[in-house]
């Protein structure tokens, strides 16, 4: 009963937002409805557009986790965008370099890097959190710059290619680049890293320790220092694991559609992860639904530009609406927590009642 | 001698990169002194450079724009702050999507009205005088370093002493910094957090548009999707440096300034990237930060 609540509020919400995004077409003196049904028919419409919905999803389902995982504990990890970022570069330099390897040696190899490096960059300011008190909404903002900044540097200073004219790495391995799996589609097998991650997150949220801490860790801090639960470790160790999803992310978008990092690829990637965590309610099923449905919105939205003339911004737009939507929802009741965690510092930050 | 003018040219771009900074930093500084994290900066900075262009150029007056850049930033501020105290937003996901439905907006806006995509430039449209100061511009190098600069320039420099005064000095300025040290406190002596989170996150807003009417019309007059480039997240960076000291927060900004006037100088004279030297001043604040709660740490033992 609870939880067809809240499929009713999602879909409240999501129906909302959809309506205001239709006026917002109407009052710019276009056909909304027909708007719609373009995007629907390029979405999910043809084999092609399926495919186009699932590779505009792949990266949003590994965001949307990333972004997940931190929450459950309580963290709010700004810092996805980075990672993907570190992730993304380290796994092109491990398939530009490591060329002699066979292919699924390579592949396999570049999304552990990938991760790696992205949860290494993810542990930095979880470390700073748990040892210090520093806020990580703060950190992980800056860091993400940082990050977008450091590997454009790399690709221009030390792994710059002559003749390259816009900042991107080499290309990697050609047994590296993962197959298109229908033509005319970008859609390539890390969609299916992405929904094998699900599965991973979903196991460990529901069956394993390490799941049950976390979730005592989001719902209590207080009450898991008592009960012995590591809680410091445990920081550091969630934003690891939040960052290497995140990498992943990043690897799957150079081994699957770009064959090489380029500098500034993801514009937001990142974010939309936290969209796709909040719409999903927070629970691994409802990130890879909401991932889902964003994905159908980004891939139809580019059909829509091309062939009604509505701008794809629009979807931006409806995205913010539907976030305004979930930040003023009651029942978002961790969301509120948050600020009262006593794991949070002492700084004017946390001192921030959100409101009343 | 021409090293000297080298100096003068890096020190007035300086002042000319460090005042959107500045007037940003401002407001995000009084987000901080009220006790909230204020991230929509970006977002509301955004709203201004469209503004101040787009009803600038419809007014026929690159001033006009610059005073419904503010308007638009304050009410922008409003909204934001409707969500956050009113309706209990959640103040990072407010912020975001603030931030989400400014870069959409705007080139959203910029596709329907003008028909181009990524950036928009008036045609006959003159962008805010270089204000030369009587008496004072033809000085030796300080003339050129200090007073022929775009009016918003100068705006900045009072703008700093107005908001130490304003928060130190006034009444809703120290009820404001009452309310962020401790909200309850504050309340038990019949200030009203709620208005002082709508009076700062307002008048912040007012300082935003500001800052963002000098991108679109304070040198040159055009917009550019996401323009802001994240300038709203370096004045938050130039806060949390600060810890919410103004004088010190506008200085920080100078410095972000200073590494961005000499990103454009070694562009051209160095073998480095110059995104080496773009991701120091966030490097900086994470270190100060870190630095900052050692300390806190360190003391209580």
């Amino acid at each position: 009963m609870k939880q067809l609540q809240e499929v009713a509020r999602i879909l409240v919400t999501l129906a909302l937002a959809l309506i205001i995004g239709g006026i917002i077409m109407q009052l710019s003196g276009k056909d909304a409805l027909n708007a719609y049904q373009v995007l629907w028919n390029s979405a999910v419409g043809t084999d092609r557009a399926i495919a186009d919905t699932l590779l505009k999803a792949t990266p949003l389902i590994f965001t949307g986790l990333a972004t997940m995982v931190a929450f459950k504990a309580g963290i709010f990890n700004v810092g996805v965008e980075g990672s993907l970022y570190m992730g993304a570069f380290a796994a092109a330099w491990v398939g530009f370099t490591f060329i002699d390897l066979p292919g699924l040696a390579l592949i396999t190899l570049a999304f552990l890097v990938g991760g790696l490096a992205g949860g290494l960059w993810g542990a930095i300011p979880g470390y700073f959190k748990a040892w210090f008190k520093v806020d990580e909404v703060v950190t992980t903002i800056m860091l993400n710059y940082v990050a977008i900044l450091f590997t454009e540097y790399l690709v221009l200073g030390p792994f710059f290619v002559p003749g390259m004219s816009n900042a991107m790495s080499a290309e990697v391995a050609l047994q590296a680049q993962l197959p298109r799996i229908i033509s005319r589609s970008q859609w390539n097998p890390s969609f299916f890293i992405a929904i094998g991650t699900f599965f991973v997150v979903l196991f460990m949220m529901r069956r394993m320790t390490l799941g049950y801490e976390v979730n005592v860790l989001g719902t209590n801090a207080t009450f898991a220092r008592w009960a012995g639960i590591p809680v410091r470790r445990l920081i550091v160790l969630v934003m690891f694991i939040s960052g290497f999803i995140g990498g992943l992310a990043g690897a799957g978008q150079v081994l699957g559609v770009h064959y090489r990092f380029v500098a500034g690829f993801s514009r937001g990637l990142g974010f939309d992860g936290i969209v796709v965590a909040l719409l999903g309610r927070n629970s691994p099923i409802g990130v890879l639904l909401a991932a889902l449905f964003f994905g159908a919105l980004r891939s139809g939205a580019a059909t829509m530009e091309m062939f009604v003339r509505i701008p794809r911004d629009l979807i931006d737009i409806v995205q913010a609406l539907i976030i305004f939507f979930i930040a003023i929802d009651i029942g978002f009741g961790w969301l509120r927590r948050r600020r009262q965690a006593p794991t949070e510092p002492s700084e004017p930050v946390a001192v921030a009642p959100a409101g009343d | 001698m021409e090293f000297l003018d080298l100096i003068v040219n890096v020190s007035a771009s300086t002042l000319r990169l460090a005042t959107p900074l500045i007037l940003v930093a401002m407001a995000g500084l009084l987000s901080y002194q009220v006790g909230l994290i204020n991230i929509a900066l970006e977002g509301l900075m955004l709203i201004g450079a469209f503004v101040a262009v787009v009803l600038g150029v419809a007014a026929g007056s690159a001033w006009t724009g610059v005073l419904l850049a503010a308007i638009a930033g304050a009410i922008g501020g409003a909204f934001f702050a409707l969500f956050v105290t009113d309706l209990r937003a959640d103040l990072i996901v407010a912020g975001l999507a603030m931030n989400f439905l400014a870069l959409g907006g705007t080139a959203y806006l910029l596709q329907i009205l003008f028909n181009v995509q990524g950036s928009y430039t008036p045609a006959d449209f003159a962008s805010l005088p270089v204000l030369d100061i009587p008496g004072l511009s033809d000085m030796p190098f300080l003339g050129k370093l200090l007073f022929r600069h775009s009016p918003l320039v100068y705006v900045s420099w009072i703008i700093i002493p107005l908001t130490a005064i304003f928060l130190y000095r006034t009444v809703p300025g120290i009820h404001i910094r009452a309310v962020g040290e401790d909200p309850e406190a504050a309340r038990t002596v019949g200030i009203s957090v709620r208005g002082m989170q709508y009076l700062a996150l307002v008048l912040g807003g007012l300082l935003c548009g500001l800052a963002g009417a000098h991108l679109s019309v304070g040198d040159l007059a055009l917009f550019r999707e996401n323009m802001t480039d994240g300038r709203g997240f370096i004045a938050l960076a130039a806060v949390y440096f600060a810890a919410g000291r103004p004088r010190l927060a506008a200085l920080a900004c100078l410095l972000f300034g200073f590494f961005e006037a000499l990103q454009f100088r070694l562009q051209t004279t160095s073998n480095i990237p110059t995104q080496f030297f773009q991701m120091m001043p966030y490097l900086m604040v994470v270190i100060m930060l870190v630095a900052i709660s050692v300390r806190k740490e360190w003391q209580k033992g």
